[in-house]
């Protein structure tokens, strides 16, 4: 029992060392930088398997709205994947106007997209209207 | 007894429940949970007539200089599949998107593939014959009034098939659209989207 609770606090710190490293703009990856204390080659099955584990995913850092020369509402996501595998999926944006309607476009439709393991991604879009203000997103699983 | 009759129980329920796989639905549009298929459907024309509409417009390559919309036409893109395509399930999505946007205006008077509204012609047939006389001469269009366009549209919709392994193969569809500038034939913008697929060789991408 001493083992189990042994392995599993190690799999804890361990996972939570591996987070602690910030989104690089040049990312390097395992196989191919240098293993390190929080990962190495005994480490690094326990940590895949408690990040499978805790079922990690994307998340989105940030969503940048602005307008672009032409006057159409620009949206850049940033995120990035917490788990250690490709994650696959789609997304569909969808454009307000000032009065929170949707407005009605064939961009808006469902667009794939991929960020591999443990790397940053981003996602760019265009409202195809000039009275689009504001923008709602969903995702949904790659099927 | 007892478990002879639950077998024949639960056979008539999956035989029941086969048979419902086959009947007819309508297809989620908006939110499409079937399967992908290896020729190219209606999702395939969303995603790819979508990102074109994207990269047009986020590129500015429509903003007229001076203000106003310029006037565009579809010429030919060309179906270079070994599909039986109807390249307007792309055209049409891109086109509609364009003129709602405000930057553009479509014509109708010349195409790739003739007119797209042969009435246009037909109307100057009648003015040009007798039986222009039959109408209110101040309601037929006059000469030199038809606007040409000043931006075209074309392009090509290809198909790659490769053998994957034993038992796969790999199906690559790539979209190719240009703007061109009619007066000085200089090519405004171009993009390119690619759709992959993979799967068994005996699916059929025709």
């Amino acid at each position: 029992m001493k083992t189990i609770t042994n392995i599993l606090l190690a799999a804890f710190v361990f996972t939570f060392a591996a987070c602690d490293q910030q989104p690089a703009k040049i990312h390097v990856r395992e196989g191919i930088r240098s293993d390190d204390l929080g990962n190495n080659i005994v480490t690094r099955p326990i940590v895949i398997a408690f990040s499978g584990l805790i079922g990690e995913g994307i998340e989105i850092d940030e969503a940048i709205l602005g307008r672009n020369d032409t006057g159409f509402l620009e949206l850049n996501i940033n995120g990035h994947n917490r788990s250690f595998n490709t994650k696959r999926f789609r997304y569909k944006i969808e454009w307000l106007d000032a009065n929170g309607l949707m407005v009605q476009t064939k961009t808006s439709t469902w667009l794939p997209a991929s960020a591999t393991g443990k790397s940053s991604f981003s996602l760019k879009a265009v409202a195809p209207r000039v009275e689009a203000v504001d923008f709602r997103m969903d995702t949904k699983k790659w099927e | 007894m007892k478990t002879k009759t639950s077998v024949i129980i639960t056979l008539a329920g999956l035989l029941i429940a086969g048979c419902g796989s086959s009947e007819t639905v309508n297809i989620d549009v908006v939110n499409d949970e079937g399967k992908a298929v290896m020729g190219l459907d209606y999702r395939d024309f969303n995603q790819a007539a979508s990102e074109m509409v994207q990269s047009m417009i986020s590129s500015g390559a429509l903003k007229k200089p001076g203000g106003g919309r310029y006037v565009m036409t579809t010429a030919r893109v060309t179906n270079d599949t070994m599909q039986r395509i109807d390249t307007d399930q792309l055209t049409a999505k891109i086109e509609q998107e364009l003129m709602n946007s405000g930057q553009v205006v479509m014509t109708a008077a010349v195409g790739g593939q003739g007119a797209p509204d042969e009435m246009i012609y037909e109307m100057r047939d009648i003015r040009d014959s007798a039986t222009g006389d039959e109408f209110k001469q101040e309601t037929l269009a006059g000469k030199k009034t038809l606007i040409a366009p000043e931006l075209s549209t074309s392009g090509k919709i290809m198909q790659r098939n490769i053998r994957y392994d034993n038992n796969r193969q790999q199906v690559e569809y790539y979209f190719q659209l240009r703007v061109t500038d009619l007066t000085t034939g200089l090519v405004f913008w171009q993009n390119e989207t690619i759709i992959g697929k993979r799967g068994s060789n005996r699916s059929v991408s025709w």
